[in-house]
């Protein structure tokens, strides 16, 4: 009788099993991890219909991430193309896998927001090798090895930009201080020119800034959190913070407002704070003074740019285009946020559920 | 529990039935299906049922090109599944083979790179002793890479020899010991390298996970077979391979009649350590990176794959073939899912629901087999 219940409930969760795939075959394209309603859609330039597309992205923990992905998605569906999404779930063997899958498929065009710049590489060896043109969002390859449109912000010069300010506003201080970096993963370029764009700020300006702390976050906000109280601790004194990346603000927030340095503009205690992504939280606390300044990366820009070299790309027939598209960015700053922040995706539209 | 058979019912009906094979024919078609539902031949036939369901719906999954990419997810994961039925087999488990894969990986990486970018390595405590902006020390060549190998190779086997050890000398329970040196491996591996990825891996080194001999034939295919082999011959043909089934069964009784148990589970944690190590080193060659993090999801694949191939969770039970075929059926659900363009979290749905229904199955084969193999 035993016997007989563990072979039904073996057979029950086999049927399950089958009947959850076989509901998957109807969803055609789904699998977006956001839940926005809004369209944020962006121009694609090329009519997509009877294209298939596969889309990769590795995760989408932050707003810019759940932002991009959602635009992209929406904006090939727009182009009547019949998209093709996978979640890797920050696996780059997965990724990889995926994207094979994809080119078992005979996709026309890959977009790719790679795990990391050295996975990056490995991927578009793949797709060159496949003759599928391939596009990368937001996260350059490590090398220049293969053929692949890139869209990318000017993390350097966008990290540069909003650091100035910080510096700027540091003066008015009157003395020395000390300055703070959160650094994101070093495996990714964007978190290596961010950190750039950071030092030489600090580097310009001797006499302004004290050795800079170093706190790893490797884009995790749970070790971010950690490894800023341990800093905190050891340095209590930090006048200027710079996190590589705004959704990082809720961490520091939960670390600086028990030790009394979590105060707006003009109120003792504040602590000269800038990030760089330009989401909706970022654009809520410069507008409420407690952060000062943030880069803005122009993500429907860069989308736009992406889509459109690759479905011009599709529609000529290129297998192997190669070309890099910088978005120059800017700083959004609490002495700008009147005329510049409806220029900042995240001070527009509704934060896609991440 | 084979006599609970209603046999001589059977060959009453049967002998009625003229057209119906005789009573000791019936009986041995009987056993023979038996035998093959339960053993290995269960998951070939799940495979091929499943492929021919899925054809129709997973664009391209009976291509060429897909077959070679099922391939090439199939031998290093086979590889560190059949080392996980060393361990399964003593009514072990090891999961810490995720955590020797991120931290040999990385070494092996470490010691063969060609350069290595001082921002991001330079608070590695190996940086300016093994390793430098000019990269590792071996990567200059096939001796050197054949060294790192052997090295890294070795560095498996003794982080498994630790495993066992803990656990055969101080008889602390497989689960925590492995449980503690995964996050103990693992921590190691992301401190190393200050959780970065090491690239610029020699060109001679990454055609390990990827040079193709002649068609589907390649390098991590040669190595696979060839690990296979002397698995297989390890635990079917060697005393060794009769003592883990013995240990399996029944320790105590193992030990009474004179199984040198301590030695056994050192040797089995040992292997598994090896296995694993081997089949990261694959992974990590086709992804042409060292990664401290590579097998972070990795360990419920492996031993999915093992309970599919009807390795028992309960130890004394399970086969070469059968792991490898439980891998098999692994990588093509994974690569059919993927196929059929699903969200992940389905895809991560479905392999639970596959996890749980091979456990199901094993508490029923251990049931219906009592104690054979």
């Amino acid at each position: 009788m035993i016997r007989y219940r563990t072979w039904g409930a073996a057979t029950a969760a086999l049927a399950l099993l089958t009947a959850l795939t076989a509901c998957g075959t109807t969803g055609g394209s789904a699998g977006s991890t956001t839940a926005v309603d809004e369209d944020i859609s962006v121009e694609v330039g090329a009519d997509l219909s009877g294209k298939r597309i596969c889309f990769g992205f590795s995760g989408s923990e932050t707003e810019f991430w759940a932002a991009g992905i959602k635009s992209i998605g929406d904006s090939l569906t727009a182009a009547n193309a019949t998209v093709i999404e996978h979640n890797s779930n920050e696996d780059p063997n997965r990724q990889l896998e995926q994207v094979r899958d994809c080119i078992t498929q005979g996709v026309d065009g890959i977009i790719v927001i790679p795990e990391d710049g050295s996975s990056a590489n490995t991927i578009i060896k793949e797709a060159n090798d496949a003759d599928i043109p391939i596009g990368i969002f937001n996260r350059p390859p490590a090398s220049e090895d293969g053929a692949a449109i890139i869209s990318v912000a000017d993390n350097r010069d966008v990290a540069a930009q909003t650091v100035q300010y910080l510096a700027d506003e540091a003066t008015k201080l009157g003395r020395k201080v000390q300055p703070l970096i959160m650094v994101g993963n070093l495996s990714d370029q964007n978190a290596v020119q961010r950190r750039n764009g950071f030092m030489d700020v600090i580097e310009a300006n001797p006499d302004l800034f004290l050795a800079p702390i170093e706190v790893q976050t490797n884009w995790d906000a749970a070790t971010g959190q950690a490894n800023l109280q341990a800093a905190m601790q050891a340095n209590p004194n930090v006048d200027v913070l710079f996190t590589s990346s705004d959704f990082l603000f809720p961490q520091i927030q939960a670390v600086l407002e028990p030790l009394g340095k979590w105060k707006p503009v003009g109120q003792e205690g504040h602590v000269i704070m800038g990030g760089l992504d330009g989401d909706n939280r970022a654009c809520g606390l410069i507008e409420t003074g407690y952060v000062d300044a943030t880069g803005v990366q122009d993500l429907f820009s860069e989308a736009s740019a992406l889509l459109d070299a690759l479905g011009t790309a599709i529609e000529n027939g290129e297998t192997d285009p190669d070309d890099t598209i910088v978005d120059p960015g800017f700083a959004l700053t609490a002495s700008n946020f009147a005329d510049r922040s409806q220029d900042m995706w995240g001070c527009v539209i509704t934060p896609p559920a991440s | 529990m084979p006599t609970t058979t209603p046999a001589p019912a059977a060959s009453t009906t049967s002998s009625s039935n003229g057209s119906a094979p005789p009573p000791r024919y019936r009986a041995l078609l009987q056993r023979r299906l038996r035998r093959l539902l339960l053993g290995e031949g269960f998951v070939a036939i799940l495979i091929v049922v499943f492929v021919l369901a899925m054809a129709p719906f997973a664009r391209g999954l009976l291509s060429e090109r897909n077959m070679l990419n099922v391939l090439s997810n199939f031998w290093p994961l086979a590889i560190i599944v059949i080392g996980q039925t060393f361990v399964l087999v003593l009514a072990g488990i090891d999961l810490a083979q995720t955590a020797i894969i991120n931290l040999t990986n990385t070494v092996g990486a470490l010691l063969v790179a060609r350069a290595l970018e001082p921002t991001l390595f330079q608070n590695s405590a190996l940086w300016n002793t093994v390793i430098g902006p000019q990269g590792g020390p071996l990567g200059g060549g096939w001796p050197g890479i054949l060294l790192a190998l052997l090295i890294v190779v070795l560095i498996g086997a003794l982080l498994g020899t630790l495993n066992g050890l803990a656990i055969a000398r101080l008889k602390m329970p497989p689960f925590m010991v492995t449980l503690g040196t995964m996050l103990l491996f693992s921590a190691v591996a992301v401190w190393l390298t200050r959780s970065e990825n090491v690239t610029n891996l020699p060109d001679d080194y990454v055609a390990i996970g990827q040079a193709q001999v002649w068609g589907a034939l390649t390098v991590p295919a040669i190595i696979a077979v060839v690990l296979g082999v002397v698995a297989h011959y390890l635990l079917g043909r060697t005393p060794f391979g009769g003592w883990l089934y013995a240990a399996g069964t029944n320790r105590e009784a193992a030990i009474i009649s004179g199984v040198p148990y301590k030695r056994v589970v050192v040797t089995a944690y040992a292997l598994s350590g090896v296995f694993a190590t081997v089949g990261g080193l694959l992974y990590s060659a086709r992804l042409e990176a060292g990664r401290p993090t590579l097998a972070d999801d990795l360990l419920l694949d492996v031993i999915g794959a093992a309970v599919i191939g009807g390795v028992s969770i309960f130890g004394g039970k399970g086969s070469v073939l059968g792991a490898a075929l439980g891998a098999l059926f692994f990588v093509v659900l994974s690569n059919s899912l993927n196929l059929l363009n699903l969200p992940f979290t389905v895809v991560f749905i479905v392999k639970g629901l596959v996890i749980v229904a091979a456990a199901l199955l094993d508490v029923a084969r251990t049931r219906l087999l009592g104690g054979r193999r």
